[in-house]
């Protein structure tokens, strides 16, 4: 029943870490990574979210788009060892998507026009799914490039964390721009855009949008197609390159949630989803799970008994209390277990690893290594 | 610049790190607004329909609200369906609407153009804020729960959008107009949700400080999911000295139980002193709780906690 995710990774050179919002999806990333290099492959992390803290726990001042290596002598004091290198950086989507104009763009005025477009600078504000496509494009990049064993990645928080599956395709198609492309022509001398009316009404569709937002936006929009038109291509067989990768037996997805109704609910839907487009489901980890205190229910008296004698102002009243907060922590750990319990009924007994909730948060290396320990054997 | 408490103003949006429970804590202000007697509009943007979780009644997406209870509407606002509203007011025909909105390539504009789409979403939730029946607001407060920090606070930046997206033509006259009162502390309040991690405090203190550089009126800190003890400090060393003396597994596990609350509650207080500090707002502190299905009573307890802090509304 209980799975080792660290052994179950090992050899996977991706290993995409997935769910929910706000379920420790960084810190579980952070703590593979470190159980990885512990074992001794060179790992890098990519997170998404700008997590200081987690930052300053690995001792890197701030985390950017290039790599920053862990310090070996800090996990060393923290108790764990380190026979590989971990690597941590952050996503930066602008960083990630102008190298990858630079190395699709046929030449140097080609890029130079894109990178200065309008449309092109709040790409990743705009377009729903461009983070995530950059995320996905960094992680193949850094796969490519033969400096890791293994890069793990710690998807975007999304409300849908569906979304970053779809991204390749969706912005694919974006800068493909089909039915746009169509009605846009060369602009014309002074500034005015020239309609193609090769659709019913397209270029009084055009018209009608030029009046509202003003004609500089849709020319900014036509040069930015424009711009693509030799790169499309290029795009296209990067976004499959990538679908490829993350679909093959070098990858595997590790779905995280709490044991709570609602991230529970969208693990689910993303754990099925995997399975019915075949991505290779690595496992489940359900966090801050709270364990079982020992024993049965306390007896107040005695409780009072025994409170009285080390002196104890209202023993009674404490044994009462504390019997309640017993009982509460009996009924929270037993619920985590039933959510957990159908969980893994409705998953058809997926690998299933779980992480008791920790009294503080993981914001040190020790803290960290702690959840590194509840993976697997590092 | 200084502004009435935030439930007395019209236009309440609330915004936070995801996983914090903003759609909780913008459901239960709605709730104690409606029914404080306030007709109220709670209005999801970019999210799923969560509301129906707490209401027992699902949001409809688009733009029409539907009853959740009285006093109480619901929306899940559709941007596309937003956008097509707008055109339409915007275009003298009907027939001329429609083909705009079957045509791919005006899809393709409306996603591309930088901040078209909050600015719609902004510009209907302040059709929704200035609505009028009879000579009467329709609602006198619009509750909405905003999308995740990044995009929330994007799609309160309505100034930074009219730079970026129109140079001139009627979006840009009206956007000025929105924008105006999406500033102005009167009408419009900001909160900032947070729960007692060092991570999510932290991030609620950046939001404020990213909001309060844009100039929008963030008004109050919510902290979500506080754990209380009902021991206190005195009751530690007697509760230690059962966890460590020879009594039974289950006395010993209780006192221990009593001891790990205390420890969370002092976890939790320190977490919230220190959004409190980071912000300078007032913070509501809104207690954990377990179930918050309709019926439960636990959203009720919520809308309960936030109607009661006097820094939040003046006294009726």
């Amino acid at each position: 029943m209980t799975t080792d995710l660290l052994q179950m990774v090992e050899g996977r050179r991706v290993v995409v870490v997935a769910g929910a919002g706000g379920v420790g999806k960084t810190t579980v990333s952070a703590a593979l990574a470190l159980g990885l290099a512990a074992k001794g492959a060179r790992v890098a992390v990519v997170t998404i979210d700008p997590a200081r803290r987690l930052a300053t726990a690995l001792g890197i001042d701030a985390l950017g788009d290039t790599p920053h290596r862990v310090d070996r002598a800090r996990v060393v004091a923290a108790g764990m060892a380190m026979h590989g290198t971990m690597d941590a950086l952050q996503l930066d989507p602008r960083a990630t998507f102008d190298r990858l104009v630079a190395r699709e763009a046929p030449t140097e005025e080609a890029r130079d026009r894109i990178l200065c477009n309008r449309i092109y600078r709040h790409l990743s504000s705009t377009v729903a799914g461009a983070q995530e496509f950059m995320a996905v494009e960094r992680l193949y990049e850094l796969s490519e490039s033969g400096d890791y064993d293994v890069v793990v990645l710690d998807t975007p928080p999304a409300r849908n964390a569906l979304d970053f599956l779809d991204a390749p395709e969706r912005m694919t198609r974006f800068v493909e721009g089909r039915g746009l492309r169509l009605l846009l022509g060369p602009r014309g001398g002074a500034g005015r855009i020239g309609w193609r009316a090769v659709q019913a009404g397209g270029a009084m569709v055009m018209s009608v949008l030029e009046r509202l937002t003003g004609a500089e936006l849709i020319g900014d929009i036509s040069e930015f197609l424009q711009s693509f038109d030799g790169m499309y291509q290029g795009f296209a067989d990067r976004a499959s390159s990538v679908k490829d990768l993350l679909a093959s037996d070098s990858a595997t997805f590790v779905v995280v949630t709490g044991p709570r109704p609602e991230p529970s609910a969208e693990a689910r839907t993303l754990w099925q989803r995997l399975e019915t487009d075949r991505y290779p489901l690595g496992a489940l980890v359900v966090n801050r799970v709270h364990e079982m205190p020992a024993g049965g229910d306390a007896s107040p008296d005695n409780l009072a008994a025994l409170l009285r004698d080390v002196g104890a102002a209202d023993p009674d009243g404490l044994a009462m209390r504390a019997s309640n907060a017993l009982a509460v922590a009996r009924a929270r750990a037993s619920a985590d277990r039933h959510e957990v319990d159908a969980l893994v009924t409705s998953l058809g007994a997926p690998h299933l690893i779980t992480v008791p909730a920790l009294d503080s948060d993981p914001v040190e290396v020790a803290g960290i290594a702690n959840i590194t320990r509840a993976l697997g054997t590092p | 610049m200084t502004g009435p408490p935030l439930l007395d103003r019209r236009l309440l949006f609330v915004i936070g790190k995801g996983g914090v429970g903003k759609t909780t804590v913008a459901g239960a202000m709605a709730l104690g607004l409606a029914d404080s007697g306030l007709r109220t509009l709670l209005v999801e943007v970019a999210s799923e329909q969560r509301s129906e979780a707490l209401f027992g009644v699902a949001p409809p997406a688009g733009i029409v609200p539907a009853e959740a209870r009285p006093n109480l509407d619901v929306l899940s606002i559709d941007t596309d369906t937003a956008t097509e509203e707008y055109l339409a007011r915007q275009l003298p025909m009907r027939p001329l609407v429609e083909l705009m909105v079957r045509s791919r390539a005006f899809h393709q504009v409306a996603q591309a153009a930088p901040g078209l789409s909050e600015l719609v979403t902004v510009g209907k939730l302040w059709d929704f804020a200035t609505a009028v029946r009879d000579g009467a607001p329709v609602w006198d407060r619009i509750v909405v729960d905003a999308p995740a920090t990044g995009h929330g606070i994007a799609l309160l930046d309505v100034a930074g959008k009219i730079r970026e997206l129109a140079s001139s033509g009627p979006i840009r006259e009206q956007a000025g107009k929105i924008e105006q009162v999406i500033h102005h502390p009167a009408a419009t309040g900001v909160a900032v949700v947070a729960i007692p991690e060092e991570l999510a405090v932290s991030e609620a203190i950046e939001a404020v400080e990213a909001l309060r550089a844009r100039d929008l009126p963030v008004a109050a800190a919510v902290i979500n999911a506080v754990r209380a003890s009902q021991v206190t400090s005195a009751d530690e060393a007697p509760l230690r000295a059962v966890v460590t003396g020879s009594a039974g597994e289950a006395e010993r596990a209780a006192a221990q139980a009593a001891i790990d609350t205390l420890i969370a509650a002092r976890h939790d207080a320190d977490e919230t002193e220190a959004l409190a500090r980071g912000t300078g707002l007032p913070v509501v502190s809104l207690p954990e709780v377990g179930d918050l299905r309709p019926g439960s009573g636990g959203l009720e307890r919520l809308a309960a906690a936030l109607m009661a802090d006097a820094r939040m509304r003046a006294r009726p």
